[in-house]
């Protein structure tokens, strides 16, 4: 016989669900925690091969996964196959919906960049008069970034700069590589400000849900997770407009299943989250939910060489290492062409050069190879998409997934604003690179296809107003008191920041808040 | 006694006088169970003693190592436009196997066969106009040009270009692709890895393989089912 009902049922495993499992059972809250996909054993799961002994010999395979860049033959298994979950998009405008169902999402594969959002991004409305300013400020957020800083273990260096807040940080005094010196001299006569990257080292090379999160939720006895179950829907009981029942989808056998629960936390990952609720028909007094969806631009960039480190001279002294160009455009001045602004990420390496880098083949190109191995510097731009009403998601009656839920349909594309930023960054990063004495091998002024970040945000935005946004600003329902949106759905803007610290610091706050409102038993 | 103690007791007295009653008066319980699933024929158990069995001597071989891909996509003209690229792109150096060596043109008419339309169209058009421009400039098929010849043809359309950024003309991305995809289908075949070990180097390419993680057996009924666009 199933439990009468549980007091918090968390959907969705990654960095938003566990911070919130984490923190609720830290209270001594009973949470259920469903995830859509199987728990991977990396141990049973994996295996090292080299590319010879697979069918494709390390190309993709054809056809799969077309949208999802980042694959390839050996972890095309581990992403959402867009056949068994479809989405859908103008063929003019598409997008890439990278997403993964394993147990502990998306937390499992990240980038490590670990960074704060600014008041440039919180109060941007306020700086330059364009979107919304969120209902929350960096004074709101700090201290519950310093204490995800301290879980996630991140390194950095405090530069003092507002557009880029310094943190609870482990020290990074590493030395700059002679390369990135002289980067960072041609910078400063450009007044580029060339730091320090941020990055989470985490606990054994892993920074995840599924190491830094769940065991502290499953040693409090506290939580229940169940595996391989998709949600279809939620419902809201007509006499109290409170969501109490959550109903799901068994993935294997398709067996139909509902949960009770006093509170629900929706972690599913951005657009799940707000393709949930669409697909519910709830939490929309506001009209807004699927709107105003967001990302950052990637792609652009140039790869440079450093000739110095060329013909085997390359070392560690001389090259490796990163850098962090943070914005730099509409702080203290108004650049003509476009709002906001971008971040660089720089890298250097001791390693060989990408064939492609070069206008060569055969022996010539083997050559080149060899001359410049070790002496590659790249530039590569992270900027802000502007947030718009006009770029949403709804639900696509047309299609429906492995499980007869109905599909997403995704439309949205990038204006002017986000091409002129890309060439900017682009252009700043061949002269800083030529000031620095680097040759430039290639720029690309392209920026990929939105999406292809896997930074989606917004579409379930918070808000002071009810009549603007989907979410208070404790990422609670203005229209269903027990209902929480905890991913980054909640986002009004993104900035060029990758958003883990944001999502996991802004989980951590909501969740807080939702446990003293239970105690209080207002939720 | 608490009332929802009361009610536990009484469903449980019930429950237990229910089945005193039906042991006295049902038929055996067997019958009442579903049938049990069939066995296999023959005298054991199929699956007896495989618990134990020791892992076989043995590496398995890859395919490539005895046997050679039948060409069936590219016409003939193409397959061998295709395989004088890979002799001029990726020639053997150092010990290491050619793009013909490595049967990286042979792979990619199986590769390329198996792909979306635009990108078998990309080949197919690409080819034949290396064809076509060979006997037009030089009048010879493309398999039969000279280095020097192939050179004039392809050096104006090689470009430098950056990961998931190709270059936009059709042409140009023809010759850059086939000159990468050559590239990779060699430097990842059996026979780079052999030499690479001969020579006491690293294996390229070896990474962590994921096989599918608990594979929803419906997966192919679904996407059969749904429709992208």
């Amino acid at each position: 016989m199933a439990e009468e009902k549980v007091d918090v049922l968390i959907i969705g495993s990654g960095h938003s669900g566990g911070m919130a499992a984490k923190i609720l059972t830290g209270k001594g809250i009973n949470c259920v925690m469903l995830n859509a996909g199987p728990i991977a054993d990396v141990h049973k799961d994996t295996e090292v091969k080299p590319a010879y002994t697979l069918p494709y010999r390390g190309f993709k395979q054809p056809g799969q996964l077309p949208h999802v860049f980042q694959s390839n033959e050996f972890n095309a298994n581990t992403w959402v196959d867009e056949k068994e979950v479809p989405y859908t998009y103008d063929p003019q405008k598409p997008y890439n919906w990278v997403r993964v169902r394993l147990f502990g999402g998306r937390s499992l594969f990240w980038s490590r960049q670990s960074f704060r959002l600014s008041d440039y991004e919180f109060k941007g409305k306020s700086h330059d008069g364009y979107g919304d300013d969120w209902p929350i400020s960096l004074a709101d957020l700090g201290p519950y970034y310093a204490r995800v800083e301290a879980i996630f273990r991140v390194t950095g260096h405090a530069d003092g700069l507002p557009q880029y807040p310094d943190g609870n940080f482990v020290v990074d005094d590493a030395p700059w590589t002679v390369a990135m010196q002289r980067f960072r001299d041609a910078g400063k006569k450009m007044s580029v400000p060339v730091c320090k990257a941020r990055s989470s080292v985490g606990v054994n090379g892993l920074a995840s849900s599924v190491n830094l999160l769940l065991p502290d939720a499953f040693e409090t006895g506290k939580m229940k997770a169940i595996p391989n179950v998709v949600v279809r829907e939620l419902s809201v009981d007509k006499n109290t407009g409170l969501v109490n029942e959550v109903h799901f989808v068994d993935r294997l056998s398709h067996r139909e299943m509902s949960i009770k629960a006093r509170v629900v936390v929706l972690a599913a990952g951005t657009l799940e989250s707000t393709r949930l609720l669409l697909n519910s028909k709830i939490a929309n007094s506001s009209g807004v939910l699927g709107h105003y969806l967001t990302d950052q631009i990637y792609g652009a960039g140039v790869t440079c060489s450093v000739p110095e480190a060329r013909n085997g001279k390359s070392n560690s002294t001389l090259m490796g290492g990163g850098a962090l160009i943070p914005r730099f455009r509409n702080i203290e001045s108004k650049h003509p062409k476009f709002l906001r602004g971008y971040a660089l990420n720089i890298f250097s390496s001791t390693g060989g050069m990408d064939p492609r880098n070069f206008a060569a083949y055969g022996a010539e190109l083997e050559e080149k190879l060899d001359t410049y191995h070790g002496s590659g510097f790249h530039t590569g731009i992270m900027g802000e998409v502007l947030p718009r009403y006009e770029n949403q998601v709804s639900i696509d009656k047309e299609a429906v997934d492995a499980w007869n839920i109905p599909a997403l349909r995704i439309d949205t594309k990038y204006t002017d604003n986000e091409h002129d930023m890309a060439r900017d960054a682009v252009d700043t990063s061949v002269a800083m690179a030529e000031a620095a004495g680097f040759e430039v091998l290639v720029k690309n002024y392209n920026v990929n296809p939105p999406g292809y970040s896997i930074h989606e945000l917004g579409t379930c935005r918070m808000g002071d107003d009810p009549k603007t946004s989907v979410l208070n600003k404790w990422n609670q329902s203005h229209d269903i008191k027990n209902l929480l949106v905890v991913d980054a759905s909640s986002f009004v803007s993104g900035g060029w920041q990758n958003p883990t610290m944001t999502i996991l610091a802004l989980s951590m706050r909501a969740s807080e808040h939702l446990a003293e409102e239970m105690r209080k038993g207002n939720v | 006694m608490q009332r929802r103690d009361f009610v536990k007791a009484m469903i449980a007295a019930t429950a237990t006088a229910r089945a005193a009653a039906g042991q006295q008066t049902a038929p055996p319980v067997a019958q009442k169970l579903p049938p049990a699933a069939p066995k296999a024929p023959g005298p054991v158990p199929w699956s007896r003693g495989l618990l134990d069995v020791k892992p076989l001597p043995m590496t398995p071989l890859v395919p490539d190592a005895v046997a050679e891909t039948n060409a069936h996509f590219f016409t003939d003209t193409q397959m061998a436009a295709l395989r004088r690229l890979g002799e001029i792109f990726m020639p053997p150096a150092k010990g290491y196997p050619g793009a013909t060596e490595a049967a990286a043109p042979e792979f990619l008419d199986f590769l390329i066969g198996a792909s979306p339309e635009d990108r078998r169209q990309m080949y197919q058009s690409g080819l034949d106009r290396l064809e076509a421009e060979s006997k037009q400039k030089f009048s010879i098929s493309f398999a039969q040009a000279s280095a020097a010849q192939a050179d004039q043809l392809i050096r104006p359309w090689l470009r430098p270009w950056m990961n998931d950024h190709p270059p936009a003309e059709q042409y140009a991305l023809f010759i850059n692709t086939a000159h990468m995809d050559l590239r990779t289908a060699t430097v990842n075949s059996q026979a780079w890895a052999d030499a690479a070990r001969a020579a006491g180097k690293q294996v390229p390419d070896v990474d962590l393989y994921w096989y599918p993680v608990d594979p929803d057996l419906r997966r192919e009924a679904a996407s059969r089912r749904s429709s992208v666009n």
